[in-house]
């Protein structure tokens, strides 16, 4: 499993340089300057020039790709060009709010998701599967935004149960931390119920058209029994590959759920690094994000060798 | 122990809740909600953008101030100078400091070497975003450590206004600027009513009372400004009372509706921005002025306010905003007429009408304008090809003078010198060294904007200054559409201490004599 793990790892190198040289060509050639961005519409073309200076942006794009390189080599992803502050203590304080954001809404979506995928599967089209299936259209169908807008009238405006914005709270206060993650992990766990209920729904109802299942039908197991141990396990797998497909979505979904709750996160600051032109700033958050995709392809992978065996074997 | 274990969560949640309640009315705070995705720099010299100006103002002193709520720099009044004099030519100015204001953390006494500093800055292109205001500046010295004297190499439209509350004109520390260096812009050390205590990147800037204030300790204990992008979400946390006060959008329709909100307050006020349309008047077919004319002439401004509502707008008629010292409205207009644009056009040798383009951004104020010109513009047979671009890949384009027809707005420091220097003098047309944001080549009135700026005999000055928009106008170098005024809702229990008619800093201000009640 190591040798597995270290060989994904390597791979991911290549993919890594590939989505850095992309992103440094693209945001240059992109219309924009981070000196007026930063300085203001305000600023004279002198005070302009020599912020392009200081940044170094009047150097060549060959000597910026290269230093680039070299930076990221160090491990250093250098510091915004707005604030001055180390691009790291930006990740370092916001990458929590989005993991935990992405971990609850994946699993909201699978408490929820998958139940609903088995039952409708199990009473195909009855009501129970028409329910299920129009419900799953209905969160997949939604923009995040909107779900949003509708979850904090029903539940911080009339309600009064949650707050509208969410504001940053330490790590250590859990009871707060929780209470402003709630809203926002509902309204995007929604969407994730929607994809997980209908992948589950179809994988559920191809197996159980599978010869083992009818033959243990026959032997008269407890269909409980028979959904648990027989069918699930074997369900899993394009349940999983769904998952990891969309934790990917997810995190790019955060940046609209982050900005209707006012939710600090990375989906936000790549935002306003954009919006700024903040190059080092967005550079630093896309490879936190590309690494993170990487990973989770690799998580996705190692889950299908747990799931099944043969996985492994081969 | 599973249902002991929820108790234990539900009892953290609850306490939590309490706690937080608990903090809220122990404190006198104001929350306030931007829409802007965060603060960008928080030095007074570097940075021009509205989000951080709004807290410029909090946080920092000029020599003199504008009184609180008022724009008018016939208002202007004592602040961090006690009192001050000028030489009868207007060369020499003598500022006489209050004795014992503090600056904020324990930074020290604010003395004349702190002016000197600030201001010798605030002239520095590398070290400040609005340098050129400052050329004038001759010497800034420390006659003793209460007294500066600053000599001008010839005197300027209003001195006291670039030693003001406002851009350059803020003093903040030698000693905490020298010491943090290029963290200075994340941990700004003023003289205050309110001192800067902490930002959370893209969350909030938190600014808490100065004790040591020198007017008197303020009545609110801090001041939370949150970044809140979405215009609905920023709505929705003010009725859960999450916010006391936010930013609204600048429409009649939005004023008329949040104002059925209970216990909110609306205020609208200055300085506006003055959206002009501004002709590239090097490029074909523009450079002819007939083709100028015949689009002053199918504008309809009258259903361009409408677009906005009257009650958040201005009509605008001179190329000057309104109430800016030395503005006029006697200039030539151009009041619309179809047939008359028609029959320029054929004059012009367009009978059957023309092909513009533009560059415009996607930001809502100046794209629908623009998207209604560009109907009222088809009306007479001229075709604007829009291309819709990002706001910052705008302001990066139009100053590459890509865009032969500019649509922009802007507020500047009320004195018609600024507006007419940065959009008019050919000293800052677009593309070279000394650009600001003349996007129309103008330089019709060259000779009276820098003799205006000279002049020390206020009438003759005003008159200089009238005769320039006049010539603005009969070049027709741009026009002037309406102006488009602040607007920020309040919680009816925020009161600022003045009535808020106007206020540099683009944003409320919230000064020592400002109150919450409970």
């Amino acid at each position: 499993m190591v040798a597995f793990i270290a060989k994904r790892l390597l791979s991911a190198i290549p993919t890594l340089l590939a989505v850095l040289t992309v992103l440094f060509v693209i945001i240059r050639i992109v219309p924009g300057d981070p000196a007026i961005a930063i300085l203001g519409d305000n600023a004279t073309a002198e005070a302009v020039a020599a912020l392009r200076e200081r940044l170094g942006l009047d150097h060549p794009l060959y000597a910026q790709y290269r230093d680039f390189l070299l930076m990221i080599a160090q491990g250093d992803l250098g510091s915004s060009m707005a604030t001055g502050q180390p691009v790291w203590d930006e990740v370092r304080s916001t990458l929590p709010y989005t993991l935990e954001l992405t971990i609850a809404s994946i699993l909201i979506g699978i408490a929820f998701g998958l139940p609903i995928g088995a039952l409708a599967a199990t009473n195909r089209n009855t009501i129970i599967d028409y329910a299920a299936r129009i419900g799953s259209l209905l969160g997949l169908s939604f923009p995040a935004f909107y779900t949003a807008i509708l979850l904090i009238l029903a539940f911080s405006i009339e309600l009064g149960w949650f707050p509208v914005i969410s504001q940053g709270v330490p790590l250590t206060d859990v009871g707060n931390r929780l209470y402003n993650l709630a809203l926002p992990a509902i309204s995007q766990g929604l969407i994730m119920v929607g994809y997980v209920a209908r992948a589950s729904r179809s994988s559920i109802l191809e197996v159980l058209g599978e010869d083992y299942v009818r033959t243990a039908r026959a032997k008269g197991l407890d269909p409980r029994v028979i959904i648990l141990r027989h069918v699930m396990r074997n369900a899993l797998i394009p349940i999983v590959t769904v998952v990891g497909l969309y934790l990917g979505l997810l995190i790019g979904n955060s940046v609209l759920t982050e900005i209707v709750f006012n939710r600090p996160g990375i989906g936000k600051l790549i935002v306003e690094a954009l919006s700024q032109r903040d190059y080092t700033l967005l550079q630093g958050l896309m490879i936190v994000f590309a690494f993170f995709i990487v990973l989770v392809n690799m998580l996705t992978d190692i889950a299908y060798g747990l799931i099944d065996p043969r996985v492994r074997r081969q | 122990m599973r249902a002991n274990r929820a108790s234990i969560a539900i009892a953290t949640i609850v306490a939590g809740i309490l706690l937080l309640t608990a903090a809220h009315a122990q404190d006198r705070v104001v929350r306030l909600a931007d829409g802007s995705q965060g603060a960008g720099q928080l030095d007074p010299h570097l940075s021009t953008k509205s989000q951080d100006v709004i807290l410029f103002g909090m946080i920092f002193n000029g020599l003199v101030r504008f009184k609180p709520g008022s724009i008018n720099p016939a208002d202007i009044e004592p602040d961090l100078a006690a009192s001050w004099e000028s030489s009868p030519d207007g060369r020499v100015w003598t500022f006489h400091l209050r004795r014992g204001t503090q600056f904020h953390h324990g930074h020290g006494e604010m003395t004349a070497d702190d002016v000197v500093y600030s201001l010798k800055r605030a002239a520095d292109p590398k070290r400040s975003a609005v340098s050129s205001d400052y050329r004038e500046f001759k010497t800034v010295e420390a006659l003793d450590p209460y007294t500066v004297r600053i000599t001008l190499e010839k005197p300027v439209p209003s001195l006291l206004g670039l030693v003001a509350n406002y851009q350059g004109g803020y003093v903040i520390s030698r000693k905490a600027a020298e010491k943090l260096g290029e963290n200075f812009k994340l941990s700004p050390v003023g003289t205050g009513p309110f001192a800067f205590a902490e930002y959370k990147t893209d969350q909030y800037v938190r600014l808490v009372a100065n004790k040591d204030y020198f007017r008197g300790r303020p009545a609110i204990d801090a001041i939370v400004m949150g970044y809140i992008p979405s215009g609905a979400s920023r709505e929705l946390a003010f009725k859960k009372g999450e916010i006391d006060a936010f930013l609204g959008r600048r429409e009649g329709r939005w004023v008329s509706r949040i104002t059925l909100t209970p216990r909110l307050e609306v205020d609208v006020f200055g300085p506006g921005e003055l959206r002009t349309l501004h002709f590239n008047m090097t490029v074909k077919p523009l450079d002819d002025i007939r083709v100028r004319q015949a689009i002053a002439h199918a504008i309809n401004r009258d259903e361009l306010r409408a677009l906005f509502g009257k009650d958040v707008t201005s009509t605008a008629i001179s190329p000057v905003p309104n109430d800016y010292l030395g503005q006029t409205n006697d200039v030539p207009t151009y009041p619309r007429d179809l047939a008359k644009a028609k029959e320029l056009l054929a004059q012009a040798g367009y009978p059957n009408g023309l092909k513009l383009s533009a560059i415009i951004s996607n930001n809502e104020a100046l794209l629908r304008p623009m998207q209604v010109i560009q109907e009222q513009l088809r009306r007479v047979g001229i075709t604007l090809d829009l291309d819709v671009v990002e706001h910052a890949a705008f302001h990066a384009q139009i100053r590459k003078d890509l865009s032969p027809l500019v649509l922009y707005g802007a507020a500047r420091f009320p004195v018609a010198d600024a507006y007419l220097t940065q959009f008019y003098h050919s000293a800052s047309i677009v593309g070279t060294p000394t650009a600001v944001t003349n996007f129309s080549h103008c330089k019709v009135a060259d000779a009276e904007i820098d003799a205006a700026r000279s002049e020390t005999d206020p009438v003759r000055q005003q008159q200089l200054w009238a005769a320039a928009q006049r010539k603005i106008m009969e070049e027709l170098c741009a026009i002037p559409l309406f102006e488009q005024l602040q607007v920020w809702g309040r919680r009816d229990t925020v009161h600022y201490g003045f009535l808020l008619k106007g206020a540099m800093s683009l944003g409320p201000l919230f000064t020592e004599a400002s109150t919450i009640a409970e």
